[in-house]
């Protein structure tokens, strides 16, 4: 009775308009959240193979290039990254090669195709030798050793540690919101300024929580996927 | 028929010579049992033969072409890309450890390279596959996965999966030295059914009941070199080289 009471009370009142509008605003802004993500792990996972496969590389140059790369990506801060690469060509070169969001993207990318790199590295390593050298007398060629035999098992054995960044990426999307990106975590702090209330903060909470609640979904069901095999 | 030849082969790790002036000859139809004590050099021998390791000097041809020669300067000149894919194919391996695909089925892991190397069609691969499982008894398990099987069943899949290249040469590289001593009866007997077909077979083992029912030839090799060669009697009936018999008297105490 008591709670009709408040329901009926509530869903009259202007309140119910304003939670209607902030929820509205926040998931626009989860929406560009979701596209940062989806964006960054487009391009960082298969940048990530060819930057593995780089600094596996008999050749030293190449292969002292690219650990040097993962050395800065991985040993400066994102935040400091985004804001380079959006504000360097035009402070270095006096260029605006893009807007906002496609700095967003080129910083995320470049960052976690490093640490993807690292973990394909991990896979492709502790594949055993034999394997190379069953397909080596078989007669596959080295790309096809590769596609067919190793990268298939690597990914496998990946897969947990790659679930691991991929949900930090969700909640790494935040860090837009520095270079002025109105992703979530931007359009809550709009919020509880607006409406001098804190409420924003759960709800957006609550928005990345959710989020990664079915990024693990995804990520376990692909490990079944792959339990057809030891 | 020679089918492989092979003269003094040479290979070092760095300064350890790990075979030095290696030669012998395997000719169609023949079973070659190399015989002898860990770290001689056998499993060595039929890696280099079969590309896995680069030779330091030497001539090998296999089956009239030439894989790599001696040249000018005295060090090992392999031959084209090209040419050495076409002697690969010549030659089938069997691992000690087997080193099947584990992602794919028993039925893929035969069918894999014969379609994706020979270009044969998958039907015809399917084929070959079913039948190679037939013959070895392991029609049951073309659906399993290499962990679903045990080590004698995993090493006659790796077999059916070498045969179903159609080598002229078979190399066994400890085929039974993984395994639990019930199982290697079954690949032994697979191993003596192909000898009986007359395929060509060099085989690295420690079975020496097999090395002598079964070899034409069996080569005993200490310390990268070859101490003795002759028929299977020769060596172990009747050998007067005091390093071949002390070993084969290790093996009958």
């Amino acid at each position: 009775m008591l709670f009709t009471k408040y329901l009926v009370a509530f869903l009259g009142s202007a309140e119910i308009n304003a939670f209607i509008t902030q929820w509205g605003l926040l998931l626009r802004g989860a929406f560009t959240s979701i596209q940062i993500f989806a964006l960054t792990l487009l391009f960082s996972l298969p940048l990530g193979l060819l930057v593995a496969l780089g600094r596996m590389s008999k050749k030293k140059w190449l292969s002292e290039l690219l650990k040097f790369y993962i050395l800065i990506m991985r040993g400066t801060p994102l935040i400091l990254q985004i804001m380079f690469v959006y504000f360097a060509p035009y402070y270095l070169f006096d260029l605006s090669l893009y807007d906002r969001f496609t700095a967003v993207i080129v910083a995320f990318t470049i960052n976690y195709a490093a640490y993807f790199a690292e973990i394909y590295r991990g896979g492709i390593e502790s594949i055993q030798q034999g394997q190379y050298e069953a397909a080596s007398v078989l007669g596959f060629s080295k790309v096809q050793t590769l596609i067919k035999i190793i990268l298939p098992q690597v990914i496998k054995r990946i897969l947990p540690s790659v679930g691991n960044e991929v949900i930090t990426l969700v909640k790494d999307t935040a860090l837009a919101n520095i270079i002025g990106v109105s992703e979530l975590f931007r359009v809550t702090k709009n919020e509880t300024n607006r409406t001098a209330k804190v409420t924003a903060f759960f709800y957006a909470g609550i928005i990345y929580l959710t989020l990664n609640w079915i990024v693990t979904k995804v990520m376990n069901s692909l490990e079944e996927k792959l339990d057809y095999y030891r | 028929m020679q089918i492989i030849r092979v003269e003094g082969l040479s290979k070092n790790y760095g300064e350890n010579t790990v075979l030095s002036n290696f030669s012998f000859e395997v000719n169609k139809g023949e079973v070659i049992a190399i015989i002898g004590p860990s770290g001689s050099g056998k499993s060595t021998m039929l890696r280099c033969l079969s590309l896995l390791e680069k030779i330091d000097t030497g001539n090998v041809t296999v089956g009239g072409r030439v894989m790599v020669e001696t040249g000018a300067d005295g060090k090992a000149q392999y031959a084209s890309e090209k040419e050495l894919k076409k002697i690969k194919l010549q030659m089938g391996m069997v691992f000690q450890n087997f080193n099947l695909f584990p992602h794919f089925s028993v039925l893929r892991n035969i069918t894999e390279a014969p379609v994706h190397v020979l270009g044969i069609s998958q039907i015809e691969a399917r084929k070959i596959a079913i039948e190679l499982l037939d013959k070895i008894g392991l029609s049951e398990k073309v659906k399993s996965y290499p962990w679903q099987l045990s080590g004698g069943e995993s090493q006659r899949v790796a077999i059916a999966r070498a045969l179903a290249m159609k080598p002229d040469i078979l190399f066994f590289d400890e085929p039974t030295s993984a395994l639990d001593p019930e199982l290697t009866g079954e690949v032994l007997k697979v191993m003596k059914n192909l000898a009986a077909e007359n395929m060509t077979m060099v085989v690295v083992t420690h079975e020496m009941g097999f090395a002598r029912e079964v070899a034409d030839r069996v080569i005993f090799m200490d310390k990268g070199k070859i101490v003795e060669e002759g028929s299977p009697d020769d060596i172990f009936v009747s050998s007067e080289n005091e390093r071949t018999q002390s070993f084969i008297k290790g093996f009958y105490v």
